[in-house]
């Protein structure tokens, strides 16, 4: 066994940027993350009005040079130490096979996955053209249109920006915003385009193969949009399926339970950001890192 | 137009016409099959429940009962040499009143016996201490054990894989657009340009056989559309076995299926509807399965999904298999009118109608036959241990596995069905792009026209032109 690391970071995200940033890491702290840079899933809508501390974060990316990062790697699995004072061990998978790290203490900052329409059980075909905020992202940023004609669905600052980003892009798009939307400012979209006030509810799905048309009910009444592109972005849930038999105490829908002091039921192992709220947005993680930095 | 000749033709790549087609490359012969779609396993076969049937409630005396009997014998064997991912969970049916408690001594069990299917009888406490998720309401039940559960795409696209390793053509794409008759042989051309001559056509064409044997003049028989829709719930909640209610006239009632590859599904519901392409899911019909398994297994009644479909199943006009000679020509057999039991009864049905096309043609078998496909990721690179699927952990080197194929991948939902990805939380949002680089890297797809399924599909609309977008990622 090589010596284990003081502690490891699972995800380079807004929390973990934030809280080591903050000053968190000790003299050997390992930060691992699936994908090939720090900013986790948010980076690809990078930059964006009303993101400027987290773009500044991830531009900036607040790992100290003695961190040692581990980019394209993935934690597959944890298993917590047997008995106090020993290691924990993280299973990661990178390009060489399955690596073992061993750390004293481990931070989950993972974050989360989108939730979809199929998690809302949205009825209606199967078509193409519905994706996520995350996709419409990776498209845009690899140069590819998701589609003429856009409804973007939500209410956090995360959709609207995707929605002024799709419209910059030359799709036409309408923003609408769910019973529950938090709108904080007015979205920059062309006339002709501003959101569908109050809120409506996403009942079904018209079309195939492609979409054609997303209905909606709003106050008792039912209304359709035409569009070859749904852009669902209803929130995240706790991407933690691979603690799966961890031992790690989770909730509703993944959520790992910690202590005020970020701590999980298993002692050396603490979780924060979206992994233990998936309701949190970008300005919130950036906050629970530091946070984190303080308690912990 | 240069006229292809093959000694036989097989329209239709579903998991029956790709089980034809691999019992068909036994023979020395020239075989070919042409399936519609961009890729096999589009139809019936992508949506059912997976279940590999032992045919204990088959009318007894029909086609379809002794095919699934046969079948029951020759699935080890295949399970193993083109290594399906199969679990024999068994299969457990629930009575709930003391009515239905009768119907399965008075019905269910004589049938099973004529089928030479055994049922074990369970007792109310027996159930609950096994299966402490079943609704206490219990009366009591059977336990089927042969019942299992399989990978369904997995299993076409073996087979169909392995009758390409043993020289048989695939074309995909190919829609069939007018078939004729002759003495000598049967033309039969495609939407694609393909003109084909074959001695012999063998019908396989799922839900559209009746319509291809109506291009050949014969309306010998109809197929309706019945539709099942599923819901997918990824935690088991401790479900390890099929379970199922005592059915009725009308259906077989909705079930708890174990997934193969982790998971459960809920449904079937059973309806008929006018077309044939109508895949789209209901609330009520969700609804329906929801207040269906809250029976017999409440904890499914509010389980958290990841995922509702629906499928397709043929009902025939005859009620039973129709696997037969065409009324105009003895060239053309049909093999049709399958409904669900499909995917249980393929090795049998493969054997049964390449049996009936060796007789009609004189065919021998072949010198080498190869009947196993290499063994999963063999000849994987060492520096592809990366993870691509985060919801599932699939990695890099799983996916370029698939896409080395001897019969790669055509569609996104292709490689989903090959490997796992896309099936988890994120339903494929956060790994698409990525899962489109590959294919563009390894197999010098566009992604502009590659599909997630059918044609027409595709997730990429066009290119973004002008103000590139000057952020990360």
């Amino acid at each position: 066994m090589s010596k284990p690391y003081d502690l490891a970071i699972v995800g380079a995200g807004l929390s973990a940027l934030s809280a080591l940033q903050a000053g968190i890491a000790s003299a050997r702290t390992v930060v691992l993350d699936y994908q090939d840079a720090p900013g986790g899933f948010l980076k690809a809508a990078l930059p964006a009005p009303g993101f400027e501390e987290a773009w500044e974060l991830v531009r900036s990316s607040g790992i100290p040079r003695r961190v040692t990062t581990f980019y394209g790697t993935t934690a597959v699995g944890l298993l917590p130490a047997f008995e106090v004072g020993e290691p924990h061990v993280l299973i990661a998978r990178q390009r060489g096979g399955t690596a073992e790290i061993y750390a004293r203490r481990v931070l989950i900052a993972c974050g989360g996955l989108e939730l979809t329409r199929e998690h809302a059980q949205i009825p209606g075909t199967r078509p193409a053209g519905i994706i996520t905020p995350v996709l419409a992202h990776q498209f845009l940023s690899r140069g590819y249109l998701p589609g003429k004609r856009a409804v973007v669905y939500g209410g956090s600052r995360y959709v609207q920006a995707t929605a002024e980003r799709l419209a910059g892009a030359g799709i036409e798009v309408t923003l609408v915003l769910p019973p529950k939307g938090e709108v904080t400012r007015a979205a920059a979209l062309p006339p002709g385009d501003q959101p569908e006030l109050p809120g409506a509810e996403l009942i079904a799905i018209e079309g195939f193969p492609r979409l054609e048309k997303v209905k909606f009910r709003r106050d008792g009444e039912f209304f359709d949009v035409p569009a070859d592109t749904l852009v669902y972005g209803a929130g995240m849930t706790a991407n933690t399926h691979w603690l799966k038999g961890s031992g790690i105490i989770m909730g509703e829908y993944g959520t790992i339970q910690v202590s005020s002091f970020y701590e999980t039921n298993v002692q050396g192992v603490y979780a924060v950001g979206t992994v233990i709220a998936p309701s949190l947005d970008h300005a919130g993680s950036i906050a629970m890192g530091k946070e984190l930095c303080i308690r912990y | 137009m240069e006229m292809q000749r093959v000694d036989v033709l097989v329209i239709g790549g579903g998991v029956v016409g790709c089980a034809i087609l691999r019992e068909l490359s036994r023979y020395d012969a020239t075989v070919a099959l042409l399936e519609r779609n961009p890729d096999i396993c589009e139809g019936t076969s992508k949506s059912n429940s997976a279940i590999v049937h032992t045919g204990f409630d088959a009318p007894p005396g029909s086609l379809e009962a002794r095919l699934l009997a046969e079948a029951r014998g020759l699935w080890p064997d295949i399970i193993e040499s083109l290594h399906i991912p199969y679990l024999q969970t068994g299969a457990l049916m629930v009575a709930t009143s003391s009515s239905e408690l009768a119907t399965i001594e008075s019905e269910i069990i004589p049938k099973a016996e004529r089928n030479g299917v055994v049922l074990q009888r369970l007792a109310r406490e027996e159930i609950l201490e096994a299966a402490p998720y079943i609704n206490p309401r219990l009366t009591g039940g059977v336990l089927v054990e042969g019942e299992g559960v399989i990978d369904p795409f997995w299993t076409a696209r073996a087979y169909c894989e392995n009758a390409v390793s043993n020289g048989a053509q695939v074309f995909l794409g190919e829609s069939v657009t007018s078939i004729t008759v002759e003495d000598e042989c049967v033309y039969v051309h495609t939407g694609g340009g393909l003109a084909l001559a074959a001695s012999m056509v063998v019908n396989a064409a799922g839900l559209w056989a009746d319509e291809v044997a109506r291009m050949a003049g014969d309306d010998s028989f109809t197929l309706t559309p019945r539709r099942g829709q599923f819901i997918v719930v990824e935690e088991d909640h401790g479900v390890s076995q099929i379970i199922l209610p005592v059915p009725n006239r009308i259906s077989k009632g909705i079930l708890v299926t174990p997934i193969v590859f982790g998971g459960v599904l809920l449904g079937p519901t059973a309806e008929e509807v006018d077309a044939k392409t109508d895949l789209a899911t209901t609330a009520q019909g969700l609804h329906q399965i929801r207040e269906g398994i809250g029976k017999l297994v409440p904890v499914m009644a509010g389980a958290e999904s990841v995922r509702q479909f629906a499928g397709l199943r043929a009902v025939s006009s005859t009620g039973d298999y129709i696997i037969r000679a065409s009324t105009v020509s003895s060239r053309i057999l049909h093999v049709a009118g399958i409904r669900s039991t499909g995917l249980s009864a393929s090795p049998a049905i493969g054997r049964y109608a390449s049996g009936l096309v060796r007789d009609e043609l004189r065919l021998s078998q072949r010198n080498h036959f190869m009947d196993e496909l290499p063994g999963y990721l063999t000849g994987m690179h060492p520096d592809e241990g990366d993870v691509v699927c985060l919801c599932r952990s699939i990695t890099r080197g799983e996916i370029l596995f698939a896409l080395r194929s001897p019969l790669p991948p055509a569609t996104l939902d292709s490689l989903k069905r090959r490997t796992g990805v896309m099936l988890g939380d994120c339903q494929g949002n956060l790994c698409m792009a990525r899962l489109i680089d590959l294919f563009q890297e390894q197999l010098g797809r566009d992604p502009l026209t590659l599909a997630k399924n059918v044609a027409g599909s595709c997730p990429i609309a066009g290119r973004l032109t002008g103000t590139r977008w000057e952020g990360q990622g």
